[in-house]
């Protein structure tokens, strides 16, 4: 998708005025979507993503401009725009490219491109059935598939060349209860790095209907949570956004490599409870935030950020690598070439520990347990975190009383972790869309069950 | 290529492919934006941008399918996308592409001077608002952010029955977000302002602005739990607005998405309650002369003094109700398909101002910031529990700062509860926008 020749001209182009590294991100990607709504195929989309962007570094500064425009015109226009902000530098040499194709197609068995609408439109009425039967209460269901298929082509002057194929599927469901005065609402919303056959091993859709209608009947009947500090107890899965959250973000280069992270200069020290090692990992093979290579081209990498509670590691990118004199961890994403890379996070869980989820809650007095999470968001200069719990249950004296609804979670993400007090045993990974300054990203989130000994929940 | 002549050939060869009527809908645009950081840019970005849906019908059921690359391969993803799109959807409601009304509003003609600043006049300014912000406080530690953005973007609607409307628009924004530090404390704030004209952002009031934003945080805590009288700040009640405002949506109402559904003439707020969708608004950052489907824009009450007058409507969802559409039909991006939104949504002003509302409030929370919307509150249920910031109100004037507190409320609530507004309403801020707001009281949790 992309000539080397032009690619080397372009790059020359990009650092004649003194600029010390140039890359070119060339995308080309189609994206398919179904959505049912009212018992009915309410729109079939698809549309071609196709573009690049071209980055120039002098130093820590960088200047990065995009186009639709990838004939060799339009790369060469990016390439003397980028150039003409460079103000000085050492410059330096293309390096001889060492072309390679990270793609592993052995990975997806069934192409979604090459999978008829009509396929995928049958898995969207299997889970909008199953989600209706559950309850009359069930008023509407809204579900949703998606997939994509990006091809990118990267390239930049240390010499990497690499082409790389990313497919993804992913299926949607969103259940609304309703007693004509109040609405509540379930989702489930499993994706993998797969193609259709998603379908065959991992995907049941009548199951992901099932569980996001029982979520909203279970929170129709359920009285709103009381507010208050207390412990709090969180299942695995989803329940590693406050992982992702409370930490994570603070944890990548964008924020870290210019001191405004709360856990910035902290390598070495201890940052979480001695229970807690977390992971951000690229490599689990057809895991929703999987890898192969970067989007700056880089192999992909396990990286393990807190082992027994001390901080052994960053997310880094390239530009965050310069900033702070680490090595980069192959973890440098974007959502497409309208936006320059930056250090995010891809599979991240708390690895399993030692403790029985049933003496957790057991032993947690008065409290929440929190089943299922929402999504949060985090200030990562100020480490204050919040999350909302999609189905939460009152637990008083260990046992668990009843549900409730419109939970949410606040707390610093540096006081938090340092109060995690059981790790349970069961690892399970949870697929989210992740928004930071370099668009969205399909992330994963995991955890096995946990236990917080004191947090702030928000309730009425 | 020419997008006009490429446009031509789309629309030919839907037809020659026995797509019955097709329209194109494509947004051009270019946008620059750069932000500083310890005195340097450290961020730099430049886009031209260019993307283009075809949607079209085949038995009357619609199609859709879009792009980003003009060449022949697109031609052919483009037709056969909406006959393999039309052919799956199973809607029961017609939808068709619009013929186009007999006259469209002019707006006044905004005059841009984008054309006119260089590169290096925009990266001077977010050096002098990092300047300002940086000297305005000696707690500032560092500017996070100093951001300055500037677009412009043009939409078309051409479609098989020669409609051809065209709109274009431009947009300046400049943004600084400093941290504080005062001991082992520290505090995040920011402060943005925008303007058709780049002349009218003034980067010292912005950054001195940001600056006090942020200081006034510093040594903020929590409240005891309990019931307070809540005043949202006109930026917080934006964001609740923006948050739930689908729930006005008609869309949303027949799809049992919203609680709104035959409330219709009926009392859904307070007295003080009355909002308005202006796409006509002067200088309004959602004004449009037609919306997604074509319709000529128009004013109208949603809210008047309480009562619901009317949803938001596009041309499908007002043939299944039989009403005339209000002009709401929006897309999100040239990807998506047609779908209702507000375009200007405001509550008007009230007389008094925010320090007014204060006297009369007496002792209560003004929330400042509302954290966590995208997962803290539930659009469908209206259920809401957000992470907030502010200040205390005490003996009717403002107290110290509060943060790590939650306030816990239902929107549908909020609206009847509103005992009156403020006189700060600025459109300069988005386009969903509201005055300051005395809500009555709300749970807090601290």
């Amino acid at each position: 998708m992309l000539d080397q020749n032009i690619a080397r001209e372009v790059l020359q182009e990009a650092v004649r005025t003194g600029g010390d590294f140039a890359e070119i991100f060339v995308e080309d990607r189609i994206d398919n979507s179904l959505v049912m709504r009212s018992h009915r195929i309410e729109t079939v989309n698809t549309g071609r993503i196709h573009g690049a962007g071209v980055r120039v570094f002098s130093g820590v500064n960088a200047v990065y401009v995009h186009t639709n425009d990838t004939s060799r015109e339009g790369l060469m226009a990016c390439a003397r725009q980028a150039a003409a902000a460079i103000k000085g530098g050492s410059g330096c040499i293309v390096q001889p490219f060492h072309a390679w194709n990270a793609a592993r197609p052995e990975e997806i068995l069934l192409l979604p491109t090459d999978v008829k609408a009509a396929l995928k439109a049958e898995k969207l009425h299997a889970a909008e059935a199953a989600a209706r039967a559950v309850s009359p209460e069930i008023v509407q269901v809204m579900a949703s598939y998606i997939d994509h298929v990006q091809d990118v082509c990267i390239c930049n002057t240390e010499g990497v060349f690499v082409t790389d194929r990313r497919v993804r599927t992913r299926l949607s469901v969103n259940a609304i209860a309703s007693n004509g005065t109040e609405n509540q609402t379930g989702s489930d919303n499993p994706g993998a790095s797969m193609g259709f056959e998603i379908f065959d091993h991992l995907i049941d859709p009548e199951n992901v209907g099932r569980t996001a209608a029982n979520q909203a009947v279970t929170m129709l009947h359920a009285p709103i949570c009381p507010a208050g500090y207390m412990p709090v107890v969180i299942d695995n899965g989803f329940g590693g956004v406050i992982f992702h959250e409370a930490c994570g973000h603070s944890l990548e280069a964008t924020s870290v490599s210019v001191g405004v992270s709360e856990f910035s200069g902290k390598l070495g020290q201890q940052i979480a409870s001695p229970v807690v090692t977390a992971i951000d990992d690229g490599t689990i093979v057809n895991s929703w935030g999987m890898l192969h290579v970067d989007d700056e081209g880089t192999p992909t990498q396990r990286t393990v950020l807190v082992e027994n509670g001390i901080l052994r590691n960053y997310m880094i990118d390239r530009l965050g690598a310069r900033r702070m004199g680490m090595p980069i961890t192959g973890s440098s994403r974007r959502q497409s070439y309208a936006f320059a890379p930056t250090s995010r996070m891809r599979s991240t869980f708390i690895a399993p520990g030692q403790d029985d989820e049933a003496e957790m809650i057991a032993t947690m007095g008065d409290g929440l347990y929190a089943k299922k999470m929402g999504g949060g968001s985090v200030n990562p200069a100020t480490g204050e975190f919040n999350f909302a719990v999609n189905e939460g249950y009152l637990v008083k004296d260990g046992k668990i009383a009843h549900p409730v609804r419109g939970a949410s979670l606040i707390g610093r993400g540096s006081e938090v972790l340092l109060k995690i007090d059981r790790v349970g045993r069961d690892l399970q990974l949870a697929q989210g869309m992740c928004g930071s300054i370099s668009g969205s990203v399909p992330t994963d989130v995991g955890q096995p069950m946990i236990r917080v000994s004191g947090l702030t929940v928000g309730g009425r | 290529m020419d997008m006009n002549l490429f446009i031509d050939r789309v629309l030919a060869a839907a037809k020659a492919a026995g797509i019955e009527t097709a329209e194109v809908y494509c947004v051009t645009g270019e946008n620059f934006r750069a932000s500083a950081m310890d005195g340097e840019i450290n961020q730099y970005q430049v886009s031209a941008s260019a993307g283009l849906s075809l949607r079209g019908t085949v038995q009357g059921k619609m199609g859709y399918s879009a792009t980003q690359a003009f060449d022949e391969a697109a031609i052919t993803q483009l037709v056969e996308g909406v006959k393999e799109s039309a052919a799956l959807v199973e809607t029961k409601e017609q939808d068709e592409i619009f013929q186009g009304d007999e006259s469209y509003p002019e707006l006044p003609e905004e005059e841009s001077d984008l054309k006119d600043v260089t590169p290096e006049q925009k990266l001077e300014m977010c050096l002098a608002m990092e300047k300002a912000a940086k000297d305005a406080d000696p707690r500032i530690w560092k500017v996070q952010r100093a951001m300055v953005s500037t677009s412009s973007s043009t939409v078309t609607i051409r479609n098989s029955y020669g409609l051809n409307l065209t709109d274009s628009g431009t947009m300046c924004m400049a943004y600084a977000a400093p941290i504080a530090k005062e001991g082992d404390k520290t505090a995040t704030g920011g402060w943005m302002a925008t303007g058709f004209r780049f002349a009218d952002l003034n980067p010292v009031a912005i950054g001195v602005k940001a600056a006090e934003e942020t200081v006034c945080q510093l040594g903020g805590s929590p409240v005891p739990g309990g019931e307070y009288r809540i005043i949202l700040r006109f930026d917080a009640m934006q964001s609740l607005l923006q948050t739930f405002c689908g729930i006005f949506s008609a869309e949303n109402a027949q799809q049992n998405m919203s609680l709104l559904g035959g409330k219709e003439g009926t009392v859904i707020g307070s007295p003080a309650v009355t909002l308005m969708d202006d796409p006509l608004l002067p200088g309004g950052h959602g004004s449009q002369r037609f919306d997604a489907e074509g319709s000529a824009s128009r004013t109208k009450a949603v809210i008047d003094a309480g009562v619901l007058t009317t949803l938001l409507h596009s041309r499908k969802t007002a043939r299944k109700q039989g009403v005339a559409s209000t002009g709401n039909a929006s897309r999100a991006s040239y990807t998506a398909p047609v779908r209702v939104a507000p375009t200007n949504l405001y509550f008007k002003a009230g007389e008094k101002s925010l320090e007014a509302l204060m006297a009369d409030v007496g002792e209560g929370l003004v929330i400042t910031d509302l954290a966590g919307l995208h997962s803290g509150a539930n659009p469908t249920s209206g259920d809401f529990s957000l992470l907030s910031k502010g200040y205390t109100i005490e003996g009717g004037q403002r107290g110290r700062a509060v943060e790590q507190i939650t306030i816990a409320g239902n929107f549908y609530e909020v609206l009847k509860n509103i005992v009156a507004f403020a006189d700060d309403l600025d459109f300069s801020m988005g386009s969903i926008v509201s005055p300051s707001v005395d809500i009555g009281t709300l749970k807090v949790s601290g």
